[in-house]
């Protein structure tokens, strides 16, 4: 009992945490894809022997971006990978490494381990730690071919990763080859009026120079008022603090050693500074006061070095402890450089309308960059399904409205409103149609998406079988529901990894036969309709019939006299059969079919069909073709002993005016003829055991449950033969009535109905009642394997056979 | 004087009244053929009069078949061929149809009358096994509130595990 009660509370509650990982998954998932695509266009140029810089910090910024995610959400593993890569990334962009193969197949690898890390975060599966660390591993064996460890150099120092995090590459590379070259890095902290920035920082700057190198400035964020604001800056010099610090004195200006996080020593400390450029400096600046003190050693009390919230942050990755005064901070006297002051006062009055000039400016160019980023809404596709309920909802109340509207029309009393009702019904109907067309709208995203994955996999079987693979892709901007791209990577891997693997000929092979060295592989989507179809074709070797029937009739999944009486569309289409192909066969034959099936199982379930076409020599095709969407079906309303069925009309070929004179029975089995071929029929109220009322059945007559058909003595009722099909099996079922088409929304059937076969979902009908949607594939699979099994018993024994329903009667008390 | 002591005694007692309600647990009792049964409240999303249900071929024995409830799906299952109480499917007037959040489906249990809410003390509930030691797991106890009526308390739970 209190199960049921805690299972309600528990779902309505969704914690502002989990929105946000979500939210983190989702969009460090994006940047896995836009990584891969990019790492692709940068294999394709440098197999082409060029390369993109521009390409490369595409790259760079992604993991960069993905390191600063991962370390938001303590996704630590993900977050250690980024941030090897990241140097990995740096030496390319910098020519320091050349893009290899290899580099590019450690890039790879980390985009496919990313995938895994995220899939594991998200609880699909298990962290693929080992994997990591060997890649890790790999990682570090590139870096040190090109010598020194960067990155780890600027991870000793005590710099605030938020820093680290927004340097530019530049900034970044520039830092660390300061630091490996062993010069000292200071982190300045100066307050500048708003008013006086410009020129105060290029006066800073010249002062700096002679001294060392800025790497960056940073605002801070703190400190600074309405009118000025206070820079870090970061400087890596040769010379000692105290030089440093008399160099760049100023009011408001603090100069810190960042010291190494283990204490060690760093480098030049231990050498002396040039004496010569320390006098000078002191000579130049005379800055008596200051030098004194600070020659004098480390000064304590002062700003203390680095603040409890960076320890914090950094508590994470390193457990070093800090000495108190590992890091010097000067406080340059307030007072002592009066005239200084002065100067900024004047300034200070000068600008004053300017200062509120920039200000603004300063807001508007942030509200810009707010806009751009709220351009997009990630959306949960629940929520999407929620507002096609509602639609569905509002198509019902649609359609009271009609039937309203018809009442008022015939209504004499009421003719005066009948026409504003009319036109209040068509306006409704429009709108609701746009609002429906809105929402799958948004469910649509561009197969791109899985066309990128492809690609990926493309390359790594291609290399596995020291293959040359081209893949032409053409059409990813064609768009399809959401839910069936999730479906439909797995299909088309399999398929593209038959094609590679037994299409495509090896490059002497293809030579000889005086194919182009370099097999292609297209992928070509398009719009058809209310269909996506998807092709996939390779200039391999093709599909040879023979070998197929061979391969059937060895493993008895064809008769001899079938085989003589097939087409070659019937034959190609065996390859789809379970148990058609074992890997022994797979190299006998032309290799097709490892898990065809299957294959076409996936894409039946997606409402699609999977068709073959081979030349010997030429190639192979495989066409696919999808419903747009699975939110929205047009279906064949049907009647059979008095219920409403919906047939998927996606899988209706052709609907038949149907008789009893029209039926054969061979071997107990019903089947009819159908243009010189033969059909096998089913009457889908033996199928559903719904012939008759059942005894003792009953439900409740006001609710216009349908009634069973009046059966009149001596009359036959008409009926009619539904042939459906799904690729190329096709099974005829009997109805008593055709009803019409309609565009429903399709519901899935309850947990508790899962399990019942042949029913795809249900829909609401428009007047409350519920539609059965029945499921074309399941049901013709379910036919035509029982006239393989139930040969030999009675047609009625056959049929009931394959329904293995507890029928009503069943099942009651003794 | 004596109505001030009135009222203080009253005011007494309805402070018991609430603390005793506090420990009483609500059961929402309806009868399936001639017995009657409870469930807690907290179950009970909404009682329905019967819509229009739309049979389900194939489906399990008890399943009378699916309904639409505001655009919502909703399979309803009849309680009676579950306890194997009658072979048919019946409905009247009397008849309701309680909708129950199963785990994150929504179920029907068809009923064929609801009688009442019965507020009953622990002291009010007799345990399962007073009706013999193998009771099935979704027969919890035997309510009996004033007014002498006997009500098998059931757990959803087991009855709607997947």
């Amino acid at each position: 009992m209190p199960e049921h009660s805690g299972g309600g509370g528990g779902s309505r509650g969704e914690s502002a945490g989990d929105k946000a990982r979500e939210e983190f998954f989702s969009e460090a998932q994006e940047i896995v894809d836009g990584l891969s695509r990019d790492l692709l266009a940068l294999d394709d140029m440098s197999r082409r022997g060029g390369s993109d810089a521009e390409l490369v910090n595409d790259v760079f910024r992604a993991v960069h971006t993905l390191k600063g995610l991962s370390g938001l959400f303590g996704a630590a593993m993900m977050s250690g990978l980024s941030h090897e890569l990241e140097n990995l990334l740096d030496d390319l962009r910098l020519g320091r490494i050349e893009l290899t193969s290899q580099v590019l197949d450690l890039l790879f690898e980390s985009v496919e381990l990313y995938g895994r890390i995220l899939a594991a975060a998200k609880g699909d599966a298990a962290e693929p730690a080992q994997e990591v660390k060997a890649l890790l591993a790999s990682l570090g064996q590139v870096a040190q071919q090109r010598g020194g460890g960067g990155g780890s150099v600027v991870a000793q120092y005590e710099l605030d990763p938020g820093l680290l995090g927004v340097l530019t590459e530049y900034e970044e590379h520039r830092l660390r080859t300061n630091l490996q070259a062993g010069l000292l890095l200071y982190r300045l902290r100066v307050q500048f009026r708003l008013a006086t920035i410009d020129s105060a920082l290029d006066d800073l700057k010249s002062k700096t120079r002679p001294h060392g190198e800025i790497i960056t400035f940073l605002p801070t964020g703190e400190g600074g008022d309405a009118e000025s604001v206070e820079l870090e800056i970061l400087v890596a010099s040769r010379e000692s603090l105290a030089v440093l610090s008399g160099a760049v004195a100023g009011p408001n200006i603090t100069v810190e050693e960042v010291r190494r996080r283990d204490g060690a020593p760093t480098p030049v400390a231990s050498m002396s500074p040039p004496p010569l450029n320390d006098e000078a400096a002191r000579g130049r600046f005379s800055l008596p006061v200051m030098g004194a003190s600070l020659s004098g050693g480390p000064i304590t009390g002062t700003t203390a070095p680095i603040d409890a919230n960076d320890l914090d942050a950094f508590a994470g990755t390193t457990r070093t402890s800090l000495p108190p005064a590992a890091a010097l901070s000067v406080s340059p006297q307030a007072g002592t450089y009066p005239p200084e002051r002065a100067r900024v006062g004047v300034d200070q009055g000068l600008a004053g309308s300017h200062i509120g000039g920039a200000s603004t400016a300063n807001a508007g160019s942030r509200e810009l960059t707010l806009r751009s980023v709220t351009q997009t809404v990630r959306v949960d596709i629940r929520k999407l399904d929620h507002l096609m309920n509602i639609v569905g909802e509002l198509a019902i109340v649609r359609g009271v409205v009609a039937r309203l509207s018809e009442r008022v029309r015939l209504d004499p009393g009421l003719k005066e409103i009948a026409p504003e009702l009319h036109r209040l019904h068509r306006s409704f109907d429009r709108h609701l149609a746009q609002m429906q067309n809105g929402i799958l709208e948004v469910r649509m995203v561009p197969l791109g998406q899985v066309f990128d994955k492809l690609a990926r996999i493309v390359r790594q079987i291609s290399r596995e079988h020291g293959k040359q693979v081209n893949l032409v892709v053409t059409g990813g901007e064609t768009e399809i529901d959401k839910l069936i791209v999730e479906e439909l990577s797995d299909p088309l891997m399999h398929m593209i990894r038959n094609a590679i693997d037994h299409g495509i000929e090896d490059k002497d092979t293809r030579m000889r036969v005086g194919k182009p060295p370099v097999g292609t592989i297209a992928l070509n989507a398009f719009q058809k309709g209310n269909h996506v179809v998807l092709e996939i074709e390779d200039d391999g070797k093709g599909m040879s019939p023979e070998v197929i029937v061979a391969a059937a009739l060895r493993r008895g999944l064809i008769h001899e006299s079938e085989a003589r009486e097939m087409s070659v569309k019937e034959i190609l289409a065996l390859v789809f059969q379970p148990g058609f192909t074992t890997r022994d066969d797979v190299t006998a034959l032309s290799g097709r079919g490892v898990g065809m099936d299957i294959v076409k199982t996936n894409i039946s379930k997606l409402g699609g069909v999977v068709d073959i076409s081979s030349e010997v020599g030429i190639g192979t095709k495989m066409t696919i073709t999808l419903p747009i969407t699975l939110a929205i079906i047009s279906v064949l309303m049907l009647e059979v002993a008095g219920r409403m069925f919906c047939m998927p009309l996606a899988s209706v070929e052709e609907a038949i005016v149907f008789d009893d004179s029209m039926i054969k029975t061979f071997e107990g089995r019903e089947v009819m003829t159908q243009r010189g071929a033969t059909l096998p029929i089913v009457r889908l109220a033996k199928l559903f055991q719904l012939e008759g009322w059942r005894p003792g059945v009953w439900i409740n007559e006001s609710a216009r449950t349908p009634k069973p058909p009046e059966v009149r003595p001596g009359r036959k009722a008409k009926s009619y033969c539904i042939v459906a099909a799904v690729g190329d099996r096709r099974v005829g079922f009997i109805v008593d009535k055709l009803v019409g088409q309609q565009d429903i929304v399709i519901k899935a059937l309850g947990k508790s109905l899962k399990k019942t076969r042949g029913l795809a979902g249900a829909t609401e009908l428009g007047d409350q009642r519920v539609g059965l949607v029945l499921d074309a594939a399941a049901l013709i699979g379910e036919v035509l394997a029982s006239s393989s099994d139930g040969r030999s018993a009675g047609q009625h024994d056959g049929l009931r056979q394959l329904t293995s329903m507890r029928s009503l009667g069943e099942g009651g008390p003794p | 004087m004596k109505a001030l002591l009135a009222r203080r005694g009253e005011g007494r007692s309805a402070l018991q009244r609430a603390d005793e309600l506090g420990k009483r647990a609500e059961y929402l009792a309806f009868m399936l053929g001639t017995e009657a049964y409870a469930i807690l409240i907290g179950n009970v999303v909404e009682i329905l009069k019967p819509l229009p249900i739309t049979e389900v071929p194939r489906a399990d024995a008890e399943v009378v078949g699916v309904m639409s409830v505001r655009g919502r799906l909703v399979t309803v299952v009849d309680l009676k061929r579950r306890f194997r109480l009658t072979r048919s499917f019946t409905m009247d007037k009397k008849s309701r149809i309680l909708l129950i959040d199963a785990g994150g489906e929504l179920v029907g249990l068809l009923v064929d009358e609801v009688l009442q809410v019965y507020r009953l003390a622990q002291s009010e509930i007799e345990p399962p096994h007073v009706l013999g030691t193998e009771q099935p797991p979704h027969v919890v106890g035997l309510g009996r509130p004033p007014g002498g009526a006997v009500l098998l308390l059931l757990d959803l739970a087991p009855l709607f595990a997947v």
